[in-house]
């Protein structure tokens, strides 16, 4: 039958992780299913299920603490905990007469070595399970580190912001937009001391090649602080350095200039504002 | 997965298995001591190999015991032995506490533990036929790649499942599976004698 031989194709590789109940939900349905039609399945997993029950013998062997029997006693059978239970069954008989001491030692010796083979073997399977762990924590930190920088370097922005607006010598400045762009309106919060704050907007985009520049114009010369991003939606909103040995402020301008920018103003003028 | 211990359990433990179920069944608490004295360091000793933690080892235990005194008279011996069935039981209910603890930290490992190795106590033919089989199981276990054999514990001690397993080893989903039945079914040919 060609749609059981592709099902068990599919499926049977599935028998190892069933019998330990190690499948997702869906898949276990999947292949409990494949189950009821398939023998040659079913008989697998009946082998691997004994061979999963002699799983636990791999355990080191430890002795419960001698209380435990009767708490386990008390609790079963609805007695209050810690009081004397009755009519305990002693151990059956120790059949112990037919083996000598040596073999009462061998048989110690071995399981104490078994049980340090059970003890290194779960030692392992931890430390398999700690260096998984630590390749996550790893890689958690390194993704912390990340988020961190990010985050400094956005505060130290915003402190910088934050110096320009709470500057003892700040002087706000409100810009109009020039015939070319009516629309366009800018604020400048200007202090010499900690820097120029800059915002606009409804600046029109440019042609290529060209960028807006941002002057302080001083009695003497116009001075550039800088070219503006502008974003796609004609909206700036910057922080720039005031220039060092600054005059006076007369006024706040923006003008049209080649990429890259230019020493003295050439370019037509987009925004303006007087210091007063 | 008791199929092992129905086959393997002397036919003399089987009945007397059988025989106290039957009287915790009509509520004889005997019956419940003497099942307890015959397995119950078996049952610990796999709660605590699980849960690496002796206090929840012994809550693990109690539970067990538990289940198994009102559930007596439900049991039913063709599915498996005694043993068989406290075993399932127990690495069950230590998963679910395993699982539930997930989110704290995980205990160190019992450093008391080489110091618990069993005494004289247990009758010495037991312990030798116990060790015996260990000693099987693990050579078998020995004998897996270490990929097949972490796969295998990941899913049995610590109740992983298949995607869990893929992300701890970081390996892909087919191949966890396959590794998985590959390592069962090499054990089960090393195995082929004593199951």
């Amino acid at each position: 039958m060609a749609s059981h031989d592709a099902e068990h194709e599919r499926l049977q590789e599935s028998a190892g992780l069933y019998v330990l109940d190690a499948l997702e939900p869906a898949e276990r349905a999947a292949f409990e299913a494949h189950l009821r039609s398939c023998e040659e399945c079913a008989a697998e997993v009946r082998s691997l299920r004994s061979v999963a029950a002699a799983l636990p013998a791999a355990a080191p062997l430890v002795d419960p603490p001698a209380a435990l029997r009767a708490r386990v006693m008390a609790a079963a059978t609805g007695r209050q905990s810690g009081s004397r239970v009755v009519a305990m069954t002693p151990r059956p008989a120790a059949r112990t007469s037919v083996f000598s001491a040596g073999w009462l030692s061998a048989a110690a010796l071995l399981a104490i070595s078994v049980g340090l083979g059970g003890y290194s073997l779960s030692l392992r399977q931890r430390i398999t399970g700690l260096e998984a762990d630590l390749r996550d924590a790893v890689a958690r930190l390194d993704r912390s580190e990340q988020q961190v920088a990010v985050a400094t370097r956005s505060v130290a922005s915003a402190e910088a912001r934050m110096a320009v607006l709470t500057a003892p010598d700040l002087r706000q400045v409100n810009l109009a937009g020039q015939t070319i762009a009516p629309r366009a309106s800018g604020r400048a919060f200007l202090s010499r001391a900690s820097g120029l704050m800059f915002t606009a907007s409804d600046l029109p985009p440019l042609p290529a090649g060209r960028v807006y520049q941002l002057w302080i114009v001083t009695a003497q010369a116009p001075v550039s602080a800088g070219l503006l991003e502008v974003d796609a939606g004609g909206r700036v909103a910057q922080r720039f350095d005031t220039p060092a040995n600054l005059q006076a402020p007369v006024a706040i301008a923006v003008t049209d200039e080649p990429a890259g920018g230019v020493p003295a103003p050439t370019g037509e003028k987009y925004l303006v504002g007087a210091t007063d | 997965m008791w199929v092992l211990w129905a086959v393997v359990s002397t036919s003399e433990t089987a009945a007397a298995d059988r025989s106290a179920l039957d009287r915790m069944a009509k509520g004889d608490q005997e019956g419940l001591g003497e099942i307890y004295d015959r397995h119950g360091r078996l049952v610990y000793s796999l709660a605590l190999r699980i849960l690496r933690d002796q206090a929840d080892a012994e809550d693990v235990v109690q539970e067990v015991f538990s289940q198994a005194w009102t559930q007596a008279s439900r049991y039913d011996a063709t599915r498996g032995s005694v043993l068989g069935w406290l075993l399932t039981l127990a690495r069950s209910r230590a998963i679910d506490r395993l699982r539930g603890r997930k989110t704290r930290l995980e205990p160190a490992p019992d450093d008391n533990m080489l110091g618990q190795i069993p005494d004289t106590g247990i009758p010495a033919d037991e312990q030798l036929e116990w060790a015996a089989r260990a000693a099987q199981v693990r050579a078998a276990l020995e004998g897996l790649t270490m990929l097949q054999r972490v796969a295998i514990e990941l899913a049995f001690y610590e109740g992983l499942t298949h995607a869990e397993i893929a992300e701890r080893l970081e390996l892909p989903l087919g191949t966890v599976k396959t590794r998985i039945r590959q390592g069962l079914l090499k054990l089960r040919d090393r195995l082929a004698d004593s199951l």
